[in-house]
């Protein structure tokens, strides 16, 4: 064995259920007995998470205290390097939790001393076949079931190797993904037809640069033969248009000749005026009407003379009238005024009377002139304010004081009443307190309590008395198979001797011999019955035995619990006792009497709490009852003061009125409103008096102008004479001043009549003279045109004008058809009449066009073919030239190899990597695995009693665990449950001294692993476990007493955990008990 | 009399380049790029005002069968022959002469070589420049070397133009296979080779020098870094050479640590960082390989379903909005679990076991072998070869190693999932 690791001590600080916890362990074999939820698997699971760290947050084995505090604990180790001390601590930084390892001295080791210590066996390993559970026995049995015994072996033995099996899983399938020979799915299958389907679809297209060359050399030749075919073409053209062109000039030439006959036939009338018979026509016109329009000017003149003479008649108005204007305009400025004046007077004496009934209404002893004598300026009607202010401020304290006072009295009357109600109500409530009360409730609530607990415990007592008995029942009787004797064989020996010399005697030798033959052979069979009757005997005898130990077991263990019952029962007494007295009830109360002392007492509670309010109600009463009274006496002081300060201001205010004649006894708000009314009145004086001033100020004004408005009247003659100022009224001037304007009027329309009548007749004397002119020049206009036109009258020059229009015509013809043969031609008018006689008239020009036409459309079609062909061959050339079809089929083609390369080298990879993993577990169990199940064979077969002496694991593919008996093999899945386990514990306990042979001597920590073994069996494990205890440390977990037991026989160190609820303080460290 | 001369190779006009979408706007900046190469040299031979302009084969792919290969070739040497520039051409072992060199219809001024040896004089005024020697491909597959009919004729710069494998580069078909010592042997002072993608000269013993140009343009994630030509300068016997880049799209494999970087965010602008620190600004345009590689604790955020490709499209959106544009090719993940080898080693088991395995097959070609044909693996090869992909053509030990370190690792990621 090489050195390993060895737990001296724990010291739990907070792990689940403990805290403070500490055991020492030691070399050798340990139990820790304890029975269900004393905390075995919580300990199997600390001791767990020292070594390798605290499960993930929120996973069950973490095992974080309940009730908070610390969480971790210390182990103390003996390893190959010494002692360390290992302590682990939950962290918030890591689940695994804070890791301090500690040498001998104290000094902080790094914890690769504890990985070095622990032969660096992984966390997986350790947990499956160092340390586990019943559970985790059961699944290594699903293990071996899913992936085959050799794997599984391999994985528990070996470190790096756990996860073997689904490392080659996982490679299998990415193989398969990857590549297979006869598959279309894979990415590589898919990829290589992929780049068959490309290289398909290159060669489709060809050798194409061949093409391109040929193609491009055909191109050549077809725009050479374009060329060609382009000057055949122009050539044909022209002369085409040349013929085309004769035969378009052929009717213009008959014309022109016919043209040219009939102007031989006319005189010569080039110098003839252009449009000759018109222009006489017009100017015979223009004279006509210019004769007309003389004599209609004529008449118009001598109407204008005549007016001119009407409107010279003399006037007396003419020459006056600006000054006629001035006056009118000065008395219409006045004329409002002047009818208002009568209307004004009436008004100003009205208001007087009303001033003056005014005055006398107010009742003060002055009149008119009194009134603007009297001092009423704003000053004195400020401190009149002033004083009113005042005098109502005086009022309104006083008002508000007798209000304060009402109000104080009648809230004290208020209270009184309160404070008598509280009183009354307060007598009538007995004197009762709430806190004893209350303790009598709980009293009664816990006796409840403890009956109902008592009541509980006795059945369950009774349960146990029950058992109890069923056990002491005295087991079955004695085994009653009667044995034979043995005195019964020699007798019946001895009686045979003596029948058969009886028989010698009486028949001969032959008769004797075969008497003795027959009587010992029925002697031997009675011997062989005798025999088995006995072994029987002796096997029943041993059953019952064993029957009879367990039933023992069976009564020691209820017992214990009966005490433990009993125990519980004088505790429940004594509380039952105590919540009596408490109560006030004695202890035979029954629940009718508990039920009525329960209402008397909520009813008590609730009277006791209705006197606590109502004396708090009445000392609030009394308190506030207190200010009520000091509040009313305030209020009496203050009403008394307002009533001084009123009386004070009411005589300052008669002094004031009485200085002003205003009667003195009035109150300070009407003598304001009489102040207000006598100066409003002295003010309307005022008014009335500036009024009066104005009014005679405008009657004056209005009369000088009426004055002067008569005088001009009389000097222009529209009336009869002079009159005196002040005897002129309104009424007289007026019609005067209507007949002033209207003579003014009359006079300024007829000076405007006359002037429009003078610019007509000068007007129409201008027009006049200007016709006279136009007449003149017509005539000698039309003198000239005779003169021109070689006529010496009209007649003469008529006829003359006709020859010239026909003459000029076909002067036009004759230009216009030479023009358009030598348009359509080309050529001259000679040159085309000879042109036309070359090609044989008009039938053989006729005859070359249709020939020529024929030809020129043949060539059009083959140019047209030509053309087509160029441009589809340039087309394919230029897309062969730019197209990137076949590039991008390339770039496919490459990317594709590419992936089909990089997938292969991916796929040889890993089939390489299946391959190699597969060859070297097939060596590294050649090498190592002979070791393991060879030592598994011995565990196993001494678990067995011998009955299965040979564990091995066949050759071949998919092997598996199999155990031999000598006649045939079985697999584990064809064992009992038992068996099993037993199988997996061996192979354990095969792999743990392996490791211990070549690594290092671990801990084997087994937690009620063994309850599925019979008893003789489990007794086997247990020699197993204390033989292997002899070289590395073993602690086992149990709750059965008979386990304990069996441990103890092997000499474990046994050590007992109870089954309390750990609270979270210290407890003294528990008394070690050798086993 | 000092005159100049151009001398490329590997023009592969038209081809496909890998990794490319055939949707999406760099497509056409991908596909001018070889035209715009020969253009740059086109450029470059007016500019300098050479003698002659020396093309060592593979000018294009008869694969690819492209019109426009051709035509943009007739018309760059038509631009030549205009400034009464010479053109040298061999074919090589994609355009051999079998195909459809003949009908090019190339300019007067541009000498073709056949299939037999051939010699040609440069005159200048009346005066001898240089000779230029050379053969070309009569077929796709040559397997003798065409160097040893290569000789020197007379005094003077003589130049000797050649598709060829010199000392059998792998990666390359090994046509026309030659060896230093033999090219050294013929005399010549220039050996314009072609047919090797990466520039490479090579000093011959006898004083003579070959020279691969390498491809003008870059085609493919393994073609990276700058792509031209070769610009000879001879003066009194002399010769100076200077390579000028003439590719317009490069190509580039990067490899981005995760170790590091804590967030797929932080890890996205390294990877921006790192591609514009690299790519040059004046260029048309970048094609990039990303690798992610080293153990960090990414690796795992990386492994979740979908997180990868969701970060490489996002990665490629960002690249292609650049400006010149860059082409994320692919995304490839190295990147490994942080496993301590060693320790797991040093711990034996199952581990050791599969390491000693990996190290007994590496070592035993025959073992290998039967393990390969075992997982059908030839057969795959066969059906892959037909369809012309180059893939598993042969078992490799590293292949092995590879796979245990595969195996060791998703054991471990297993195990700490």
């Amino acid at each position: 064995m090489k050195p390993g690791l060895r737990i001296d001590s724990l010291r739990v600080l907070g792990f689940g259920r403990f805290s403070n916890l500490t055991r020492e362990l030691g070399p050798g074999l340990h139990l820790l007995y304890g029975p269900n939820e004393a905390g075995k698997s919580t300990l199997l699971a600390f001791l767990r998470s020292m070594l390798f760290g605290f499960e993930k947050r929120g996973q069950p084995e973490r095992y974080e205290p309940a009730h908070g505090g610390a969480f971790g604990g210390e182990l103390t180790l003996t390893t190959s390097a010494g002692s360390l001390l290992v302590r682990r601590i939950a962290s918030r930084r890591t689940s695994e939790g804070e890791l301090s390892v500690r040498g001998a001295d104290g000094q902080e080791l790094s914890k690769e001393w504890l990985e070095g210590a622990l032969a660096h066996v992984s966390r997986e390993l350790f947990f499956d076949v160092f340390a586990f559970r019943l559970d985790e026995l059961a699944g290594f049995e699903r293990l071996t079931e899913e992936r085959g015994a050799s794997e599984a072996l391999v994985a528990a033995s070996m470190r790096g190797a756990r996860r073997l099996p689904e490392v080659m899983d996982q490679l299998r399938k990415s193989t398969e993904l990857l590549y297979k020979p006869n598959g279309v799915k894979p990415s590589l299958n898919e990829t290589l037809k992929a780049l068959e389907d490309v290289q398909a679809r290159l060669r489709l297209e060809g050798d194409r640069p061949a093409r391109y060359f040929s193609e491009k050399a055909r191109l050549g030749a077809l725009v050479e033969e374009q060329r060609a075919l382009e000057a055949d073409l122009l050539e044909m053209n022209a002369r085409l248009e040349r013929l085309t062109r004769l035969e378009a000039a052929l009717g213009d030439a008959g014309s022109l000749a016919q043209s040219r006959a009939e102007l031989q036939t006319l005189p010569t009338l080039e110098s003839f005026p252009v449009a000759g018979e018109s222009r006489l026509d017009e100017g015979l016109d223009r004279r006509r009407n210019h004769r007309a329009e003389g004599a209609r000017l004529a008449l118009k003149l001598a109407t204008a003379t005549a007016d001119l003479e009407r409107l010279s008649a003399p006037s007396g108005v003419r020459g006056r009238e600006e000054s006629l204007g001035l006056a009118l305009a000065a008395y219409t400025e006045r004329a409002v005024l002047l009818r208002a004046l009568p209307s004004r007077r009436a008004a100003l004496a009205e208001k007087q009377r009303q001033v003056e009934l005014a005055l006398r209404e107010l009742g003060l002893p002055v009149d008119g002139p009194g009134l603007l004598a009297l001092d009423l300026s704003a000053s004195v009607r400020v401190a009149l304010e002033e004083l009113a202010s005042r005098l109502a401020a005086a009022e309104a304290t006083h008002r508000e004081a007798e209000g304060t006072r009402a109000r104080a009295v009648s809230e004290r009357e208020r209270l009184d009443g309160a404070l008598r109600r509280v009183d009354a109500e307060l007598a009538a409530l007995p004197q009762e307190r709430t806190s004893q009360l209350r303790q009598q409730q709980a009293g009664l609530g816990r006796l409840r309590t403890v009956r109902a607990d008592m009541e509980r415990l006795s059945e369950q007592r009774a349960e146990l008395h029950r058992q109890f008995e069923s056990v002491r029942t005295p087991g079955e009787p004695q085994a009653t198979v009667a044995a034979l004797p043995l005195w019964w064989v020699p007798a019946v020996a001895v009686v045979a001797v003596a029948l058969a010399v009886t028989a010698w005697l009486l028949a001969g030798n032959l008769v004797g011999a075969l008497c003795l033959g027959v009587g010992l052979l029925l002697t031997g069979v009675l011997e062989l019955a005798r025999r088995r009757v006995e072994a029987a005997r002796d096997a029943d005898v041993a059953a019952q035995g064993a029957r009879q130990r367990g039933r023992q077991q069976e009564e020691e263990r209820l017992r214990s619990a009966l005490m433990a019952l009993s125990a519980r029962e004088e505790v429940l007494h004594r509380e039952l006792l105590a919540a009596a007295a408490e109560a006030g009830l004695n202890l035979v109360a029954t629940a009718a009497d508990m039920a009525a002392r329960e209402a008397a007492l909520a009813d008590a509670l609730e009277r006791a709490g209705r006197r606590e309010l109502l004396q708090r109600e009445q000392e609030k009463l009394r308190a506030e009852h207190t200010a009520a009274l000091r509040e009313a006496h305030r209020a009496n002081e203050a009403v008394g003061e307002a009533e001084a300060r009123q009386g004070h201001l009411g005589a300052e205010l008669a002094a004031h009125l009485s200085a002003r004649c205003f009667p003195p006894t009035l109150a300070a708000s009407a003598a304001l409103t009489l102040w207000r009314e006598a100066a409003a009145l002295r003010q309307r004086l005022l008014d009335v008096s500036a009024e009066e001033v104005v009014l005679a100020v405008d009657a004056q004004a209005c009369a000088q102008v009426m004055a002067r408005l008569w005088a001009e009247a009389a000097a222009a003659e529209l009336v009869p004479g002079p009159v005196k100022v002040h005897g002129l009224d309104a009424g007289a001037v007026e019609p005067i001043a209507t007949r002033v304007a209207s003579a003014l009027e009359q006079e300024r329309a007829r000076a405007l009549e006359r002037r429009a009548v003078e610019e007509r007749h000068q007007e129409l004397l201008a027009e006049k003279a200007r016709l006279d002119g136009l007449c003149h020049d017509e005539e000698a206009a039309l003198a000239a045109l005779l003169a021109e036109g070689g006529s010496p009258d009209e007649e003469t020059f008529r006829r003359r004008a006709a020859q010239s229009r026909r003459y000029v015509e076909l002067t036009g013809r004759t230009r216009e058809l030479s023009h358009r043969i030598e348009a359509r031609t080309g050529l001259s008018e000679t040159s085309a009449r000879q042109a036309l006689i070359d090609v044989g008239g008009e039938q053989g020009l006729r005859a070359a066009l249709e020939s020529l036409r024929g030809k020129h459309a043949e060539a059009q079609e083959r140019q047209k073919a030509v053309l087509t062909e160029c441009g589809a061959l340039r087309h394919q050339l230029e897309q062969w030239e730019n197209d990137d079809a076949l590039a991008k089929l390339r770039i496919i083609e490459e990317s594709l190899r590419a992936k089909a390369a990089e997938l292969a080298r991916q796929y040889a990879a890993d089939r390489l990597t299946l391959a190699l993993l597969a060859r070297a577990r097939r060596r590294f169990e050649e090498e190592q695995q002979p070791r393991v199940v060879q030592l598994a064979s011995e565990h196993f077969a001494a678990l067995t009693q011998g009955r299965y002496p040979r564990v091995f694991i066949p050759t071949g593919e998919e092997r598996e665990l199999r155990v031999g008996d000598g006649q045939r093999d079985w697999s584990a899945a064809q064992l009992s449950r038992g068996t099993r386990e037993q199988l997996y514990l061996a192979f354990r306990l095969a792999v743990v001294r392996d490791f211990g042979e070549t690594r290092g001597a671990l801990p084997l920590i087994v937690d009620d692993v063994l309850v599925n073994f019979d008893p003789e069996r489990a007794r086997g494990a247990i020699h197993l476990l204390a033989k292997l205890s002899e070289h590395q440390q073993v602690i086992a977990f149990t709750c059965h007493p008979w386990l304990r037991d069996a441990f103890a026989a092997e000499g474990a160190r046994v050590q007992t955990l109870d089954a309390t609820p750990q609270e979270p303080t210290p407890v003294p460290v528990p008394v070690l008990k050798a086993g | 009399m000092p005159f100049k001369y151009v001398h490329a190779a590997d023009l592969h006009l038209d081809t496909p380049f890998r990794g490319v979408a055939t949707q999406g706007p760099l497509l056409g900046r991908f596909q001018d790029a070889t035209f715009r190469a020969l253009t740059r040299i086109t450029d470059l031979c007016l500019r300098e005002r050479v003698a002659f302009l020396l093309l060592a084969g593979d000018l294009f792919d008869m694969k690819d069968r492209s019109v426009r290969a051709r035509l943009a070739l007739r018309r760059e040497l038509g631009r030549l022959d205009a400034a009464g520039i010479s053109t040298f051409i061999v074919h090589g072992n994609h355009d051999p002469l079998s195909g459809d060199t003949g009908a090019l219809g190339l300019p007067a001024s541009v000498k073709v070589f056949g299939p037999d040896w051939e010699e040609v004089e440069v005159k200048r005024e009346g005066r001898r420049l240089c000779r230029v020697q050379g053969i070309s491909y009569p077929d796709v597959e040559v397997r003798d070397d065409l160097s040893a009919r290569f000789r020197r004729t007379g005094d003077g710069f003589t130049v000797g133009l050649l598709h060829a494998n010199l000392g059998g580069v792998e990666g390359h078909a090994n046509y026309a296979p030659c060896t230093a010592a033999g090219l050294g042997s013929r005399g010549l002072d220039y050996w314009a080779l072609g047919h090797v993608h990466t520039r490479a000269e090579h000093a011959l013993p006898g004083g003579g020098v070959a020279v691969y140009p390498g491809n003008p343009q870059g085609r493919h994630a393994n073609e990276t870094g700058p792509r031209g030509c070769m610009l000879v300068e001879v003066e009194d016997g002399g010769m100076r050479r200077r390579f000028v880049p003439v590719d317009g799209v490069r190509w580039h494999k990067l490899e981005l640590p995760l170790s590091g970087t804590g967030t797929l965010d932080g890890l996205m602008t390294t990877a921006l960082e790192v591609v514009e620190s690299i790519c040059a600004p004046e260029l048309d345009g970048h094609a990039v390989r990303l690798t992610l590689t080293g153990r960090g604790p990414l690796h795992r955020e990386l492994s979740r379903p979908g997180a990868l490709a969701q970060w490489e499209s996002d990665l490629r959106e960002q690249l292609a909005r650049g400006h010149p544009p860059v082409l994320l090719e692919s995304l490839r993940d190295s990147s490994r679990p942080e496993v301590d080898l060693e320790a797991v080693c040093a711990a034996g088991g199952f581990a050791r076991t599969l390491l000693d395995e990996v190290g007994y097959l590496a070592e035993n070609p025959d073992a290998l072998a039967q393990l390969w044909e075992e997982e059908a693996l030839g057969t795959l090869c066969q059906r892959l070869k037909r369809l012309g992909v180059d893939a598993l053509e042969t078992p490799r030990a590293e292949w092995m190693v590879q796979a245990g370190l595969h195996g060791v690792e998703s054991l471990h990621e297993e195990e700490s999932s």
